[in-house]
């Protein structure tokens, strides 16, 4: 029996499997960086954002397909992580405003709504690269919307979108060179066709007919977690039959427990003990998932998925008093929704007030009355010693996060409303993370902007350039150029065997990249920092800044030392402790 | 009318030679060492001065000359000839009490005079330069208003920049001024310093590493002064390289008719520290 048209809860069911689909790949996603560094995320991004947009479509359950997909792309929209996560809230946030007021949706409108989503998505880049999601969102909206005029069945017309969204993908490499040298397709793509697989077995499910039956792809094209990929991990997917899929899906949900809370610092007589944020980190990582703990002032935001929410709190206690706890059963959410009940009426305020309750983090409270700063600055930055450089050189707050773990929109608005200033800078620091900072900057009331820094170093340079007493638009200029007058460089261990760029890379070896170059591979640290640093001076510098992070010993970077001011006597000399995770070295030549 | 007798302070860092040659009376602030109190440029001059500073465990301090010893230099003067006015020329007194004292003795004094005392808002060669103008038109017998009209103009003609090694000096001195946002930063970062037109010690700008911030201060004098002729000195303290390579670059990038060398005293020097260098510049 085909289906003809689509309404919210239809719509509601194809979202979660699509984000459960996305979850259970994830790591896959993540394994496509294209450079084998031990932080390749794409994966997580994308998954983070995708929970976010469930999330708000769960607490706001209609059967209008409408107000559905608005709840979806709002949750997107804030909770977007990495660009690959603020490319899909785009495109989700053209969809939805596409199928605004419809209560139903049937294939000629979806098509179109799939195509006002890859308009929305390319208008918000700034630069569109072919052969990445944008691609494959273009191309298969591109088929939806020529084929729809042939279907009127739903279903038939998203496997149709599935399959065309597969075959750009594979042609990815095709379209970023940088791709076929290393041999895998994009990642940011694969995510979109995992969430497209799950809207298509949702959708199959309901239909009573498995989708494996239907199922037109040619073998050759079969799953796409068979795509060759070196050193990526085998994708476990589940064969049981359809129709027990949405049990199975229920059960798949391990962290079953949603927390988030604060820890005030500065609230009842626990102040003593000394928060150690990675280390706290790693302790939730034992037992849990989509972990996010953001530090400001005194207020720490956790957010956890654990199957022990009681030892999270006791673990938690130590460090201050726990305010607004809240502890979700999404296996029971997930049920609810499934068995098309009604969703726990308070549950649903708490989901949605989680926004707006998000908003009174800040220190700050109600009634007091605060003369606003001219200007506020919000840095991304990870390792204590960065974080410690950026807060003595006039950033307001720093957003833990960089190369490990990108924070999402919504971690930037509140830090946006959480700073009473006229005009606020934000430093991103990692290029992964501008887009999301850009569209913080666009949804924020206040006046933002966004210096697109793409490493430490520029964010460094950056803020030397700030001065208090100028006008907002003269430090932006200033900010801008002097963070594109440094060479950045940084030094990690390679995670698998690739050749880029005639750098033959062994796993286990230590890379060095040059701004988005790897210049060299070498299974000495101390060799590769070498190398490196020799490529960073080629065109001169006076001054070289090492950052020293996990990884680095204080007698290699003596030795380094030593033998920088032996072959670059002129050179200034500045060795920092960054404490950066994952990059023992981090340069910047100036 | 007497010949025109110009008054300054040990902080102008004008060299001893020079001051005899042109007849300018120093008075010294003083610089104290625990116990000790050593007058600046009389008993205690600028090498002797790093030394001492390198070995003592306790930061020296400061006092400005009292109103006394100014009178007594007034009174001296005018002694010598009682017709001859006196300009006198002092430290910023937004740094220091000297210019103060100064005017304390004037009015102290019983004698009929004419004295003209005059707040540089400046500091070290910053003044001396004028100090140093109005000793010779002095010399040359200029009248006091034609020399009043002149330092009044070169106030506006000078620019200088100091680079300091720390700034932990400037703070426990209590001059740090308008730089102390930059207080306490782990990089290290090179603060362009000058004075205000209040002749407070303001952060230009800041930079990263030494070599940056002298091309720094070379933009910086380059937008004031471009092409033109102009003069230079430059002030170190003893023992800095720095100051010799600000020197060499300066030479390099403007059109520099004249150049003279100071060292920094003791009581400027107590309060930027070791490896202070400083460019002053002035259109000729």
């Amino acid at each position: 029996m085909s289906k003809r048209s689509i309404n919210g809860s239809d719509f509601a069911a194809m979202a979660l499997l699509g984000a459960d689909y996305l979850q259970r790949n994830a790591e896959h996603v993540n394994a496509l960086n294209v450079f084998p560094v031990p932080d390749g995320d794409t994966g997580t991004n994308m998954n983070l954002t995708m929970t976010s947009g469930v999330r708000e479509l769960r607490s706001k359950p209609s059967a209008s397909i409408g107000k559905a997909t608005e709840a979806l792309s709002k949750g997107l929209l804030m909770g977007a992580r990495g660009n690959s996560g603020v490319i899909l809230s785009q495109l989700f946030r053209g969809f939805s405003r596409s199928l605004a007021g419809l209560e139903e949706a049937g294939t000629a409108q979806l098509a179109a709504a799939l195509q006002h989503g890859v308009d929305m998505a390319y208008k918000a880049v700034v630069k569109p690269v072919e052969g990445t999601i944008l691609t494959v969102a273009k191309e298969a909206a591109k088929h939806a919307v020529q084929y729809a005029r042939r279907t009127s069945d739903v279903s038939e017309l998203m496997r149709e979108v599935h399959k065309k969204a597969y075959e750009a993908l594979q042609r990815t490499p095709d379209l970023l060179p940088v791709l076929k040298q290393v041999g895998v397709v994009d990642s940011g793509g694969q995510g979109l066709v995992f969430i497209y697989e799950g809207f298509v077995r949702s959708l199959s499910e309901t239909d009573g007919n498995g989708y494996q039956d239907h199922y037109s792809m040619p073998s050759e094209a079969a799953p796409p977690e068979e795509v060759a990929v070196p050193a990526a991990k085998p994708v476990i997917r589940k064969q049981e039959p359809l129709s027990a899929q949405a049990r199975l899906t229920t059960e798949a949900i391990e962290f079953l427990y949603d927390m988030e809370f604060f820890i005030n610092r500065t609230l009842s007589g626990h102040t003593g003990a000394f928060f150690d944020e990675s280390a706290y980190k790693r302790a939730l990582g034992k037992d849990g998932d989509s972990i996010l703990v953001i530090t400001e002032e005194d207020i720490i935001k956790v957010h956890v998925h654990s199957r022990k929410p009681g030892d999270v709190l006791n673990l938690s206690l130590p460090y201050g008093e726990l305010t607004d706890i809240h502890i979700l059963n999404m296996r029971e959410q997930h049920r609810d929704l499934l068995e098309n009940e009604h969703v726990d009426v308070s549950t649903a305020d708490f989901a949605a007030a989680e926004l707006l309750a998000g908003q009174a983090v800040q220190g700050v409270p109600p009634g007091q009355v605060f003369e606003w700063a001219p200007f506020g600055i919000i840095a991304v930055a990870i390792g204590e010693g960065i974080e410690d450089i950026f807060l003595e050189n006039d950033v307001d707050t720093v957003l833990s996060g960089g190369q490990t773990m990108n924070p999402s929109t919504e971690d930037f608005v509140k830090a946006i409303e959480a700073l009473s200033a006229e005009h606020i800078f934000i430093l991103p620091n990692n290029g992964n993370i501008i887009l999301a900072a850009e569209q913080a900057a666009e949804l924020s009331e206040r006046n933002v902007t966004v210096i697109p820094t793409r490493t430490i170093p520029q964010g460094l340079a950056a803020v030397l350039a700030f001065k208090e007493e100028e006008t907002a638009d003269r430090n932006a200029a200033w900010m801008k150029n002097a963070a594109e007058q440094v060479l950045s460089g940084q030094v990690t261990k390679a995670v698998r065997d690739t050749s880029i760029e005639g750098v033959d890379i062994r796993e286990g070896d230590y890379i060095g990249i040059k701004e988005k170059t790897i210049v060299v591979s070498n299974a000495s640290l101390q060799e590769a920092c070498q190398s490196l640093i020799v490529s960073m001076l080629e065109s001169g510098g006076d001054l070289l800044t090492i950052l020293t992070g996990e990884g680095a010993e204080a007698a290699g970077t003596a030795t380094l030392c030593e033998w920088i001011a032996e072959q670059y006597p002129e050179l200034e000399l500045e060795v920092q402790n960054g404490g950066q995770p994952l990059y023992p070295y981090v340069f910047a030549v100036e | 009318m007497g010949k025109v007798r110009i008054v300054t302070d040990s902080t102008a860092d004008i060299p001893a030679e020079v001051r005899e040659r042109l007849g300018i009376e120093m008075v010294p602030l003083k610089v104290i060492f625990g116990q000790e109190t050593y007058l600046d440029a009389v008993t205690i001059n600028s090498e002797q001065f790093y030394e001492k500073l390198a070995q003592s465990t306790a930061l020296p301090t400061t006092s400005q000359p009292s109103p006394l010893e100014f009178a007594e230099v007034y009174q001296r003067l005018l002694a010598e000839d009682a017709e001859s006015p006196i300009i006198s020329i002092h430290l910023s007194a937004a740094l220091s009490g000297t210019y103060q004292s100064a005017v304390i003795a004037e009015s102290m004094l019983e004698e009929q005079s004419d004295i003209t005392i005059i707040d540089s808002k400046s500091a070290s060669f910053g003044f001396g330069m004028r100090v140093l103008k109005a000793a010779e038109m002095a010399q040359a017998g200029e009248s006091k208003e034609r020399i009043l009209d002149e330092i009044k103009r070169l106030d506006g003609e000078l620019k200088l920049y100091f680079l300091v090694d720390t700034l932990e000096y400037l703070q426990k001195g209590g001059r740090i001024g308008k730089a102390s946002a930059l207080i306490g930063s782990i990089l290290n970062i090179k603060p362009i310093l000058s004075l205000d037109p209040d002749g407070v010690v303001l952060a230009v700008d800041k930079v990263r590493g030494s070599k940056k911030a002298m091309a720094r201060i070379v933009e910086l004098l380059k937008h004031s002064f471009g092409d033109e002729p102009v003069a230079i000195t430059i002030a170190w303290t003893h023992g800095d390289d720095t100051a010799m390579e600000l020197c060499e670059l300066v030479k390099n990038n403007f059109n520099v008719q004249e150049i003279s060398y100071t060292t920094i005293g003791a009581v400027i020097g107590t309060h930027t520290g070791p490896g202070t260098s400083a460019v002053f510049m002035y259109r000729l």
